[in-house]
């Protein structure tokens, strides 16, 4: 097998273009996206869109130009992108800049101007065949026509939108209003609007009892999820079985019971029955997680093995969260999945004191700010349309086939 | 339901992929084999929905969950393209490759435990891992077949038998699509991004890339072993995605897609 001379110039424009990356990385750095900040990013787009569409208008009079967006250029840029996709999953993100993968920025993958080259390459083909697809419009190839059309939108508008995008993270303590937000570089920035938290609620799971190996602080693979009164598991041979159960207990420093309370740091406590056949022990006793009031209780099986409920895994939690803009006030419930929208931003549940659980006195937000959201969105649901139409038509046409003799050229 | 019913409900489904895929070579009539194969499908599933049921969550939290999903995904791939496409030899390799994995399942089971994380409790989340099992479904099938056709004595691949690879990789890929929009759509909705670039999405777009090709290069390209080539290279990309990041050393700790 050789390959045609076609193969070999849209290649070697790849690796031109990824040395070009490499050479411009060694001298200036990291690829800095700052400039696309609004307008620019849209003007720029729109202009390079009409530049592809003169591209396209004029390939038949400067053949060269034909060449960006032919069969060859779509196939080399297709497989530069695989090959440094690659690498990018190879290479460990963390930003490192020493060595010959920290200089060559394959550490920084998506701030490397070899990555970003041939993104914008592969981009441009892309655009290309999408306005030789509307040119040449054929039914048959209605799903590769919007799959190419989508992709492009994505692609495009994630590159020229990347500097539109702010997160800023707001720690909102109850009833305060926060009109501030830190960046990930530690600025502060003012918000268009301001926060208050009203109520932080979260629900757990229920509690689990594993078996703690104190000598080498280790615990079981198996555990007793205690849902009710009663049950019971068999755990590294000890039969476990959660006789009363109390989801919100507390106890006194001098006494032994564990009682109901209504109170804030109250913790889960189960009253537990541990039994070995093999050897007849027989031991009982609460246990309890604890809390950032009360102490964790164990229940002790001789001098090695105890019985251990590791704090409730949370199952959701919400913020009750009070936005007020120059439009006036909005409540919003916002939880992990269901962020809130004010404008061009939207504002997610990430975290809350861990420390003290469903106790928590503060919710941990962060605001995201993304004016090319509709476009990418829009395009994003016009390419899930088309892997159901691709789906739908699968097997609807063949692909003139040719059999390969030794020496042939691809 | 436990992890313990399933060598029950196993066996029972294998009897049945089996008793297909040999009516498939025997019978010339396709429903009758189609059925044993789909009352095979119906056997697993409902094992799966009996720990859905017990687990009160979907059972694709785990990777021994995500496994239970492949065998029977396989199955229905195999029925589905046996139905639409006649290929007598695909119930074979789907039964044959959904026991493999039962089998993992059966000699490595996990702990199931009830708790989901509040990141996993979308409406995307069942439909973005079942989609993507049946992309890997098809792409097992593909690479099985691709295998088979490029290393067998004397006989070139035929172009019928290219375009058999041709149908599966393209609904693959349409699956595969479906499944890393979906993620993409509910990342935006829990973590504010479409896209990341976290170690799983990385594999992903480099699976997805490499099949593109594979579509993009079948018009141009004539040459057998390029093309059942890059089905397997492709296929090795989608093993990195699926559970290689979990022993790759730059993946570690760097991402939201560990299980």
């Amino acid at each position: 097998m050789t390959l045609k001379w076609g193969y070999k110039r849209a290649f070697l424009r790849c690796a031109l273009l990824f040395l070009a990356g490499t050479t411009l990385q060694l001298a200036v750095g990291d690829f800095d996206n700052s400039f696309l900040r609004y307008p620019w990013g849209l003007i720029l787009a729109i202009n390079y869109c009409y530049i592809l569409i003169l591209i396209s208008s004029l390939k038949n009079k400067w053949k060269w130009l034909g060449q960006l967006g032919d069969g060859y250029a779509c196939i080399s840029s297709l497989a530069s992108m695989i090959v440094l996709t690659i690498i990018f999953g190879l290479t460990r993100q963390d930003s490192a800049t020493e060595g010959i993968v920290g200089a060559l920025g394959f550490s920084r993958m998506t701030s490397s101007w070899g990555f970003n080259l041939l993104l914008f390459y592969f981009t441009t083909t892309l655009g290309l065949a999408v306005i030789d697809d509307f040119r040449h419009l054929r039914k048959r190839r209605v799903a590769a026509v919007m799959s190419h059309a989508a992709v492009f939108i994505i692609l495009a508008a994630s590159m020229f939108g990347s500097a539109d995008k702010q997160r800023v993270m707001a720690t909102l303590p109850l009833d305060k209003v926060v009109d501030e937000c830190v960046t990930q570089s530690g600025e502060r920035v003012q918000l268009p609007f301001t926060m208050s938290l009203r109520e932080f609620s979260m629900e757990e799971y229920p509690p689990k009892l594993y078996i703690l190996d104190v000598q080498t602080e280790s615990s079981s693979a198996d555990f007793l999820l205690v849902e009710s009164e009663g049950d019971e598991a068999e755990v590294d041979s000890w039969k476990i079985k959660a006789v009363k159960s109390v989801d919100m207990a507390g106890r006194m420093p001098d006494e032994q019971e564990y009682k109901p309370m209504n109170h804030v740091g109250a913790a889960p406590a189960v009253y537990v029955v541990a039994e070995k056949s093999a050897t007849g022990e027989h031991y009982e006793g609460w246990v309890s997680c604890g809390s950032h009031i009360f102490e964790p209780s164990y229940l002790f099986l001789g001098k090695r093995y105890a019985v251990a409920m590791p704090r409730r895994e949370a199952k959701r939690y919400l913020s009750k969260v009070v936005v007020a803009d120059d439009e006036g006030m909005h409540n919003f419930d916002i939880e992990v999945n269901h962020p809130a929208r004010i404008g061009s931003w939207r504002i997610y549940q990430v975290g809350y004191d861990t420390s003290r659980g469903r106790w928590s006195t503060y919710s941990v937000l962060e605001c995201v700010r993304d004016g090319w959201y509709s476009v990418i969105h829009i395009a994003l649901w016009m390419l899930l349309a088309t892997g159901v139409v691709m789906f739908a038509t699968a097997g609807g046409r063949k692909i003139a086939n040719k059999k390969a003799r030794k020496g042939d050229k691809i | 339901m436990s992890w313990e019913h399933l060598i029950w409900f196993a066996a029972a489904a294998i009897i049945f992929w089996v008793a297909a895929a040999v009516s498939a070579f025997r019978s010339k009539r396709v429903w009758p084999t189609a059925s044993l194969t789909l009352v095979g499908s119906a056997i697993f599933f409902a094992f799966i929905i009996g720990m859905w049921i017990s687990l009160e969550r979907p059972p694709m939290r785990t990777m021994g969950e995500t496994r239970l999903w492949y065998s029977f995904f396989l199955s229905l791939a195999g029925a589905a393209v046996f139905i639409r496409w006649r290929y007598k030899w695909i119930l074979s390799f789907s039964t044959m490759m959904s026991v493999v994995f039962i089998c993992i399942n059966l000699f490595k089971p996990e702990i199931h435990s009830k708790s989901l994380m509040p990141a996993l409790q979308s409406v995307w989340f069942v439909p973005h891992v079942i989609v993507y099992m049946f992309a890997y479904a098809m792409m097992g099938a593909v690479t099985i077949f691709a295998l088979y056709l490029w290393l067998r004595p004397r006989r070139e691949a035929s172009d019928e038998e290219l375009g058999m690879c041709d149908n599966l990789v393209r609904i693959g890929w349409a699956f595969l699509t479906l499944g890393m929009i979906m993620g993409a759509l509910w990342a935006k909705e829990a973590w504010g991004d479409f896209w990341t670039w976290d170690p799983k999405e990385t594999w992903a777009a480099a699976t997805w890339l490499s099949y593109l090709l594979y579509l993009h290069l079948r018009p141009r390209v004539s040459d057998r072993n390029v093309l059942f080539g890059l089905l397997v290279f492709s296929f090795l990309l989608l093993q990195m995605c699926w559970y290689g990041i979990n022993y790759l050393p730059s993946a570690q700790g760097a991402s939201v897609h560990v299980y």
